[in-house]
């Protein structure tokens, strides 16, 4: 992410930063400012074109041989500048967020609120604005606490997990991984049962053991989870559904490749599923909100469920 | 080649930084070689249009910048006091600091990583003990953005100011032009909504900000209503989602079926033939949650829900009434 706004906003702390220690190795400061060297040398290269006047020859002259950076001409340039609105936003609303976790260790949650009042301080009339704007994360305490210590501790942790998909409970060995919390917490971790990796939402987790034996998760690549926490493979079977305006939740709730608007003010959507039968609760939530177009196979177990579900209601009746 | 604008910025803000007396635009003219270039090469205009964006984004990254006379001739000019841009001390323990750096590792919008990150190189800078990034942590929080009035509908709100947008209610077939001063933003269950005044309506309303489609257009002017100290989006929206409810429904629910009800059952009784009876809470939205357990649940009270559960499945079956039901079982 290299915008111009982003890189002038560090450049003005690797000013300020480079003052304090001349002679810094380029590998250290890149890693420090989360950077890759590449970028680094970038900036370093735009620096001594930066100064109070290109005129008068006044400029920044740093210099670096690609290990080391040299700052000849380290003057009071360079002070700690204050924060904006937006960081001081950016910054403290993710770590109230993060304090008001259930489940997060103790030790974290005070360093967090310590953490988070120092910078309100600091931040002054910056930190304003950060009130109007908040995120909350849930998650199921205990649980998230037993799966932060069977991680912290390796261990192998066995679940009675509800499938909604399947409207049953099933019974898994998971290797656990990491929790990732995005409104809801999940579990990421090697299911033993079905040998791929898989995310457990922790509020449908009915009951969770640590055991005796160590957790071995095979390697895997770290996923990026920007675009959501469930990705259909590129050869999981299609599912189409087309929803009335009633129904256009579907497309907010549901990772697709497409969503065409129809003239009734409702939408077709294209999603990929590994398990479409799974999908038979949403088939039997939209009601006249919608219908699965395909595959047939789901909407006629769809229709099967419901049928059966209405002989109860008929036999009440009679 | 044009100078870049990175470049631009960075010689705007030291020269800035560095002046104790205002400096005018002139002056600023002649130091700033990318600001003689636009000049010299473009226009007058060219040079203003460029000289006050570079100022808004200076201000957008946290420069404190004076307009003031300058003693000498009266012309105006400008300059960034360093006792208003200097971040006063803070001391960060090293726990303090690694907790923080998790924080700010949650952002998935690009504004907001961007300043978090922004924030972190400022304390970093300013001797704030970081480790460097360890490896992959066990917990991972994200915050998601999607949305693309969020960024528009953040600043708006940071800078108190009115906007509009087109809107679709939730089951509406159309859209329609909304009017508000907004408040506040809240991030619940992975969705953002946005609290504030509507205009039109004269009343408080919350905006679920996927619902907005198209641009979210700033209005002049400043809000006309007072803001309120306190403002619960969070309460709001979970009682459009049927939490908080005080009525109860009762539900036959067949045995091992239905957990997610289960841990919300305010009681369970024992029936016999392999079901349970639950009462549970009663909220908005109820009967489509109900509706997806199928055959394993059966809705006894109140009527209207049980009522709305079967119009539900009636329709998934393709049927009109339940006399018809019986024919295809």
């Amino acid at each position: 992410m290299s915008n111009a706004i982003d890189q002038t906003r560090r450049m003005l702390s690797l000013v300020t930063y480079l003052r304090e220690r001349p002679g810094a190795e380029v590998a250290e400061v890149a890693r420090a400012f989360g950077i890759t060297e590449r970028q680094l040398i970038n900036d370093l290269n735009v620096l001594p074109m930066c100064g109070t006047s290109f005129r008068g020859g006044d400029l920044l002259d740093i210099d670096t041989d690609g290990e080391r950076i040299w700052w000849h001409n380290a003057d009071d340039v360079a002070q700690p500048l204050r924060l904006a609105a937006d960081e001081a936003t950016a910054l403290l609303v993710a770590a109230r967020a993060v304090a008001g976790l259930p489940g997060l260790r103790e030790r974290d949650r005070q360093a967090l609120t310590r953490a988070v009042a120092k910078i309100e301080d600091a931040a002054g009339e910056s930190a304003e604005s950060s009130a109007r704007v908040g995120v909350t994360f849930e998650a199921e305490g205990q649980v998230f606490a037993d799966i932060d210590r069977a991680i912290g501790e390796g261990r192998l942790i066995w679940l009675r997990y509800w499938s909604h998909g399947r409207g049953g409970m099933t019974e898994r060995e998971v290797d656990p991984i990491r929790l990732v919390t995005e409104g809801h917490t999940y579990l990421e971790g090697w299911c033993r049962t079905s040998e791929d990796r898989r995310v457990f939402r922790l509020d449908r987790i009915a009951e969770i053991k640590i055991l005796d034996e160590p957790a071995d998760p095979p390697r895997l690549e770290p996923r990026d989870l920007s675009a959501g926490l469930v990705n259909p493979a590129a050869d999981d079977p299609q599912v189409v559904v087309e929803v009335g305006p009633g129904g256009r939740w579907v497309a907010e709730y549901y990772t697709h490749d497409a969503a065409e608007e129809l003239p009734d003010g409702g939408l077709r959507i294209t999603l990929r599923s590994a398990d479409p039968a799974g999908l038979r609760p949403l088939a039997l939530r939209l009601g006249r909100d919608g219908r699965i177009v395909s595959p047939p196979e789901l909407a006629e177990q769809a229709r099967g469920a419901a049928l059966a579900a209405l002989e109860h209601y008929r036999e009440g009746r009679a | 080649m044009a100078i870049a604008k990175a470049e631009r910025l960075m010689n705007l803000a030291l020269c800035l930084m560095n002046t104790r007396r205002p400096l005018s635009k002139k002056e600023l003219r002649e130091s700033i070689e990318a600001y003689r270039e636009a000049w010299q090469q473009g226009s007058e205009d060219a040079f203003n249009r460029m000289f006050e964006r570079d100022k808004d984004d200076l201000r957008e990254l946290g420069l404190v910048i004076d307009v003031d006379e300058n003693a000498l001739d009266g012309e105006i000019g400008y300059l960034a006091r360093r006792d208003r841009n200097r971040l006063p001390e803070i001391a960060l323990d090293a726990e303090e600091a690694a907790a923080l750096s998790v924080a700010a590792r949650v952002w998935q919008q690009a504004k907001m990583s961007g300043a978090a990150s922004g924030a972190l190189q400022k304390l970093r800078a300013a001797g704030v003990p970081f480790g460097e990034d360890a490896e992959p942590s066990a917990l991972q929080p994200l915050i998601p953005a999607r949305e693309a009035a969020f960024e528009p509908l953040l600043v708006a709100a940071r800078d108190r100011r009115p906007v509009s947008f087109e809107y679709r209610k939730a089951g509406a077939a159309a859209t329609e032009q909304r009017s508000v001063e907004p408040w506040a933003l809240e991030c619940w269950r992975g969705h953002w909504y946005l609290a504030g005044w509507d205009r039109d309506r004269r009343d408080a309303r919350v905006f679920r900000l996927s619902r907005i489609t198209g641009k979210v257009r700033s209005r002049a002017g400043s809000f006309t209503g007072a803001v309120p100290e306190h403002v619960d989006v969070r309460a709001v929206v979970a009682s459009f989602a049927g939490e908080g409810a005080t009525a109860t429904a009762t539900v036959r629910l067949r045995k091992g079926a239905g957990f997610p009800l289960r841990t919300k059952a305010l009681s369970t009784r024992q029936l016999d033939g392999g079901w349970d009876e639950l009462e549970i809470p009663y909220g908005n939205g109820l009967g489509a949650d109900l509706a997806e357990f199928g055959p394993d649940l059966v809705v006894l009270a109140p009527e209207e829900l049980r009522a709305d559960v079967i119009d539900r499945l009636l329709a998934v079956a393709g049927l009109n009434g339940l006399d018809e039901a019986g024919a295809h079982a």
